[in-house]
């Protein structure tokens, strides 16, 4: 058993944070590679001025931004999403393991509200388990793979948690945990799981809101007339 | 929807003709909808074109190949990989689309296959009617919803004028109602007869010169 | 192009059509969420009581994901098949709305031009209205 422990633990896990890391900067060293700057083109100052006894902005702007249209869903996947970053980082026990491996440890959250933000995460699990199997739009495109997704990912915080609470065995429990914890890690990367590290990438090709540089990069493929 | 018609075809012809290799491009935005400039009339056009030219012994070599809007460079990803190929190309857009076309590609001539005719609705298939001249002062809430600067002969922001007939009709054609005698039937029968009398300052005339305008969300976008 | 209804589809032509957009496209179909989000942001899907037919991922995924999982093996009755999808329900305004920032209406275009390389097209003056 502790041999099993020792192997996840160490070399294993040394493995899973280097592929992770190496992954993510693949992934972006693609994406850049993949697309590239097209210039601005911008209309001349006199039109900015000129055209429009305009009504202003609108407002009832809020309505139509995804916090208008799907206010709990909003607010629920930003929650658990901050929990699922935040927990795993701010963790006291990760903190004990990365002292003892490297000798220094972040900030790390009271284990209560480590406990509460795991919680939310697994609750978030299940609520956006039970939203594919129940709101038919959801259903229409849901695949197996996405519910494979979302087990990756809810794994690792529902034995972590079980762990912590020692409700099953202990040390097999801790280590399906790290299991779990480096399956994740490996998978975030080359699953829709990057889509953490995508969704800001893909800011640079989007000139319309929260905008990466001016958002006006295009895949390189295309062949621009001058 | 802007409304466009084939241009007649010795026209074309007398364009294309002494060019070698031509492709005739499409557009699936509101010529294709109009019946005019879409996949099938491409299609169309081309075999009439290689089927006249044939006849005077002139050989052409044309493409069709239709991008979904001429009117933005987003839909052009594919027609550029091609219309390198071209000595010349053919457009069946809008004019707008013809000159977004000669934009992209300053060095290779690009010809009008469609003459644009106006800014209107769908009354049945194959039927089209104006009903706007984008001047850009809408007036339709003072006149029942009838547009005076497109119906009215004389454009006339205030009337009727001195020439409506007896029956209803203008004095330039027997079979073209008078746009301010619908206005007032239309007002009339909603009890609106009131905005008939109030009088409208004369227009800016602003579409005599070329119109641009960004929208107010998107100013700051451009201010940078 | 004339004629092309009858031809059989050349799919080797359409597996290089998206083969060339491989790149984008495969991160595309394999970055969407399936959240459903970019629902209410069409136009067409709020028109049509919420059928999910009309949600912009669902259109792409069941165009071209599916044109991709194929590598390109259609044949015209599939291209057929998913004209409704990228013509009568989608009219390309650009108005919807993903939360990643996938460009879905790129990708619809994307579809309709592999639709139209085969002669795969609406016939506007046929019984059905597309607008």
């Amino acid at each position: 058993m502790s041999d099993i422990y020792g192997l996840v633990r160490g070399p294993l896990a040394v493995v899973a944070i280097l592929v992770f890391v190496v992954g993510i900067i693949y992934q972006a060293r693609q994406f850049f590679s993949l697309t590239r700057e097209r210039p601005v083109v911008l209309p001349p100052a006199s039109v900015l001025g000129k055209v429009g006894q305009s009504s202003g902005p609108s407002l009832n702007a809020i309505n139509n931004s995804i916090l208008g249209v799907h206010p709990y869903l909003t607010v629920i996947t930003s929650i658990v999403h901050a929990c699922l970053v935040l927990v795993p980082i701010f963790l006291l026990a990760h903190n004990v393991l990365l002292y003892e491996s490297l000798g220094f440890n972040l900030f790390a959250f009271p284990e209560p509200v480590s406990d509460a933000f795991t919680l939310i995460v697994i609750l978030g699990g299940v609520f956006f388990f039970l939203r594919r199997i129940l709101v038919r739009r959801v259903r229409v495109i849901t695949t197996f793979y996405d519910y494979f997704i979302l087990l990756i990912v809810v794994a690792p915080f529902l034995t972590g948690y079980l762990a912590t609470h020692q409700w099953f065995d202990y040390q097999t429990m801790l280590i399906v945990h790290i299991l779990a914890g480096e399956v994740m890690l490996v998978a975030i990367p080359f699953t829709k799981l990057k889509h953490g590290l995508l969704f800001f990438l893909y800011r640079y090709l989007m000139h319309y809101e929260h905008s990466l540089g001016s958002g006006t990069r295009v895949w390189s493929y295309s062949k621009l007339a001058k | 929807m802007i409304i466009a018609e084939r241009k007649p075809l010795d026209e074309i012809k007398d364009m294309v003709r002494g060019y070698k290799r031509v492709l005739n491009v499409g557009c699936g935005g509101c010529t294709s909808i109009c019946l005019a400039g879409g996949q099938k009339e491409v299609n169309t056009l081309n075999a009439d074109l290689k089927k006249a030219l044939g006849a005077e012994d002139v050989h052409l070599e044309i493409d069709g190949f239709v991008i979904e809007r001429q009117c933005n460079y987003d839909f052009f990803e594919a027609l550029d990989e091609k219309a390198g190929n071209y000595d010349a190309i053919l457009s069946m857009a809008c004019g707008v689309g013809v000159q977004f076309v000669a934009e992209r590609y300053p060095e290779t001539p690009v010809f009008p296959a469609l003459n644009t005719v106006f800014c209107g609705a769908d009354r049945d298939i194959g039927w089209f009617e104006e009903s706007c001249r984008t001047c850009g002062e809408c007036v339709l809430a003072e006149t029942g919803g009838i547009c005076p600067v497109t119906r009215c002969a004389k454009g006339l922001f205030n009337g009727p004028c001195g020439g409506t007939r007896l029956d209803g009709t203008c004095e330039v054609d027997k079979d073209t109602p008078c746009a301010w005698y619908e206005i007032y039937k239309r007002l009339k029968a909603q009890g609106r007869l009131e905005n008939i009398l109030k009088i409208k300052p004369p227009r800016q005339w602003e579409n005599q010169t070329r119109r641009s305008l960004v929208q107010e969300d998107y100013k700051q976008r451009y201010i940078g | 192009m004339p004629d092309q209804e009858k031809k059989p589809v050349d799919t080797a032509a359409i597996a290089s059509m998206l083969k060339k957009k491989e790149p984008e496209m495969k991160r595309v179909l394999n970055y969407c969420l399936r959240c459903s989000i970019c629902a209410e942001s069409c136009f067409l899907y709020m028109a049509h009581d919420g059928d999910p037919q009309y949600m912009p991922s669902y259109k792409v995924i069941n165009s071209l994901g599916k044109l991709y999982k194929k590598k390109g093996n259609v044949d015209r009755e599939f291209l057929e098949g998913i004209k409704g999808l990228v013509w009568r329900n989608c009219v390309l305004c650009h108005r919807c709305y993903c939360p990643i920032g996938i460009d879905i209406p790129r990708m619809i275009d994307f579809t309709r031009s592999i639709c139209r390389s085969e002669g795969v097209y609406p016939e506007q003056d046929g019984g059905e209205s597309w607008l």
